[in-house]
């Protein structure tokens, strides 16, 4: 079920490409004319950043441009080819799967008159916005600009609160029709100038919220921090207080305050829902971390970074980077094509990692080993991969030993708390998705249904090792005759119920075990994925639909 | 857009990924296996152990599997399957 939710919030191609021009009311078209007039010439190479579904590619090319256009998204991709294709442009257009974080290694330098980005630099990291910047001045030719079309918020007041105010309303709208939402992008000027460009604002739509730069590198390189003064400052020992070398995002401390306890409060019920409480991605240190100081990586789930720096602050100095998981647990985030090598990848690029530790081992959570692929890290970076223990409690001691693992550290376990606690995460979704219509159109069951939901869930959580059965639906049996027990119980003892009032319980118990024993199996470690039992309970409801349906009809009750 | 109909015409895929998750499971071609065990560093549920003598890896108590596929993606030779 939240697996069915989560792929309604998935943007396909068609959506995306409508979610956009809505966003923009229209003027990302303009935006896209006034670029192919004002630099689009015949012949000119040009690399496109985060093509989409290739709208502006082949506008560029039907131009006599030489586009190679990018993305990392393949059905964006796809669907580019195809307007490729439908258009004979493929002599002039170069579609590619690739992260822009690879840009600067996969093209020869000064290979490209002009690099379009437009509404990608919005989605990056700032860390790896400064790294993609970098690359694209390796790769212009001399003369050549860069162009960046992006969402901003304007500058000056009363624009900014005409523009909230159109925004807000119109972003809400947007996201509930096609699921596509952008980000403004922030301090870009800024940025532009410290990775060396001189840049200006070519043009700007939509009360100056749509802008258009162009940059292009001078003669002389900028002022970068040169890596051997990365070097030092890492080296240097660290007075107090704690001051970050250049290139790390700050410093990651075990603490509590009123944010974390309401986020808290909203993960332990609100869990599934998005948005996702996120942390920044990039470097932190834990600690007073040194040039020979391991380097943990993880996902940008604010539960996940807070929880993995409770548990080695103060015991550890590490480097913690912290890849763009979507704001999903690693486990998740790694199954569903999240947090992939290429994200790791893209972290360790964008880091100057090199420039601060003087080894190459990098050590990578065990529980993302199902999507982010080892070997495709090792081969594009040079370093090591190590899969470190399953739980962060047992990372300072996995470090002490050497990096080696017992298996007690690398085998998942399924504790009391850990199913209360997941469990609840559960009931706090399918409690809305059940209880709400109860709620609204049947008012009278609301609180006997929700108590009977509840306590089933966490019956069930507390003896889910013991019940019998190998998977949720075949320990959803003994929980059906436990239920059914009860009300059995409850008529016989206490409150004798009428033979219909018995009968609509007995299916509502029966249908309400199956589904919490079936769809629970996807909070369990030890278990496969709750899409295994949706064809059996498919089946099940409707079988149990037919019989509330035609049962009363036989026995001939009104 | 109509949601109704993606929503239907879901179901079929819906199915079918059920039915694939319920079945999947190990094939293990131990002549391929160097003895690199990743898998056994990868694996959450312990379905592979080192066998350090042979320098093979071990699948065992197979009905452990969650079909994750980590030790598929982490082998180097290519010597597991999940079908």
């Amino acid at each position: 079920m939240a697996t069915v939710f989560m792929k309604w919030l998935e943007t396909s191609p068609k959506d995306y490409e409508r979610g956009i021009q809505m966003l923009t009311l229209g003027r990302l078209g303009t935006l896209r004319r006034d670029l192919l007039d004002a630099y689009i010439r015949p012949g000119c190479r040009v690399l496109e950043i985060g093509c989409g579904t290739g709208a502006l590619t082949v506008m560029m090319a039907q131009r006599g441009a030489h586009v190679t256009a990018i993305d990392v998204a393949p059905a964006m991709l796809a669907e580019a080819e195809e307007k490729v294709v439908r258009r004979a442009l493929q002599s002039q257009v170069d579609l590619k799967l690739m992260d822009a974080s690879l840009i600067g290694e996969r093209f020869p330098a000064g290979s490209f008159d002009l690099i379009v980005a437009v509404l990608v630099f919005s989605e990056l990291a700032p860390d790896l916005q400064r790294h993609v910047l970098r690359a694209c001045a390796r790769l212009l030719a001399p003369g050549g600009y860069l162009l960046l079309g992006d969402e901003v918020v304007p500058g000056r007041a009363r624009r900014r609160l005409a523009y909230y105010a159109v925004r807000l309303p119109l972003s809400l709208l947007t996201w509930l029709l096609t699921r596509t939402g952008t980000t403004p992008l922030r301090d870009i000027e800024a940025m532009l100038a410290e990775t060396g460009y001189r840049a200006r604002m070519q043009a700007a739509y939509l009360g100056g919220s749509l802008v258009l730069y162009e940059a292009r590198l001078p003669g002389v390189a900028g002022a970068e921090v040169s890596s051997d003064a990365i070097r030092a400052a890492a080296q240097q020992a660290w007075p107090a207080p704690f001051v970050p070398p250049p290139g790390v995002v700050g410093r990651l401390r075990r603490r509590t305050t009123l944010r974390t306890l309401l986020v808290d409060l909203w993960a332990l019920f609100l869990r599934i829902i998005p948005p996702y409480p996120k942390v920044r991605p990039g470097l932190y240190a834990v600690g007073r971390p040194h040039a020979r100081s391991p380097v943990l990586v993880t996902g940008n789930f604010d539960l996940t970074v807070r929880r993995l720096v409770a548990a080695i602050d103060g015991r550890v100095d590490a480097w913690l980077l912290v890849a763009d998981s979507a704001g999903i647990n690693v486990w998740c985030a790694a199954g569903g094509g999240y947090f992939t090598a290429e994200k790791v990848i893209a972290a360790l690029k964008s880091s100057r990692m090199d420039e601060l530790v003087d080894h190459h081992a990098l050590i990578l959570p065990q529980l993302c080993a199902n999507g982010v692929d080892g070997w495709k890290v090792r081969q594009e970076t040079g370093w090591g991969v190590h899969w470190g223990p399953v739980r962060a409690v047992d990372v300072p001691a996995y470090l002490q030993a050497g990096r080696k693992k017992t298996d007690a550290m690398r085998w998942v376990r399924f504790p009391l708390r850990d199913r209360l606690e997941m469990v609840t995460v559960t009931l706090g979704f399918y409690g809305l998705l059940i209880l709400l219509p109860v709620l609204l159109f049947w008012r009278h069951l609301f609180w006997p249904l929700s108590a009977s939901l509840i306590g089933l869930s966490y019956f069930y959580a507390v003896v889910l090792p013991w019940l019998p059965g190998r998977d949720g639906l075949m320990k959803s049996v003994p929980l059906t005759l436990i239920a059914l027990a009860g009300l059995l119980l409850y008529t016989s003892l206490w409150n004798p119920l009428p033979v219909e009032r018995l009968f609509n319980w007995t299916l509502a118990l029966t249908g309400l075990s199956v589904f919490a024993g079936a769809e629970l199996q996807g909070m369990s470690p030890l278990m496969r994925g709750e899409q295994a039992n949706w064809g059996w309970e498919a089946v099940i409801g409707v079988v149990l639909g037919l019989i509330y349906w035609s049962a009363p009809l036989a026995m001939g009750w009104s | 857009m109509n949601r109704e109909t993606t929503f239907w015409a879901s179901l079929p895929e819906h199915w079918r990924i059920a039915r694939t998750l319920r079945r999947l499971q190990i094939y293990f071609y131990p002549l391929k296996c160097k003895g690199v065990w990743e898998c056994y560093e990868a694996c959450p549920v312990g379905c592979w152990m080192p066998d350090r003598a042979g320098h093979k890896a071990i699948f065992r108590e197979g009905e452990r599997c969650i079909a994750c596929g980590a030790c598929v993606l982490q082998c180097p030779e290519d010597a597991i399957e999940l079908r």
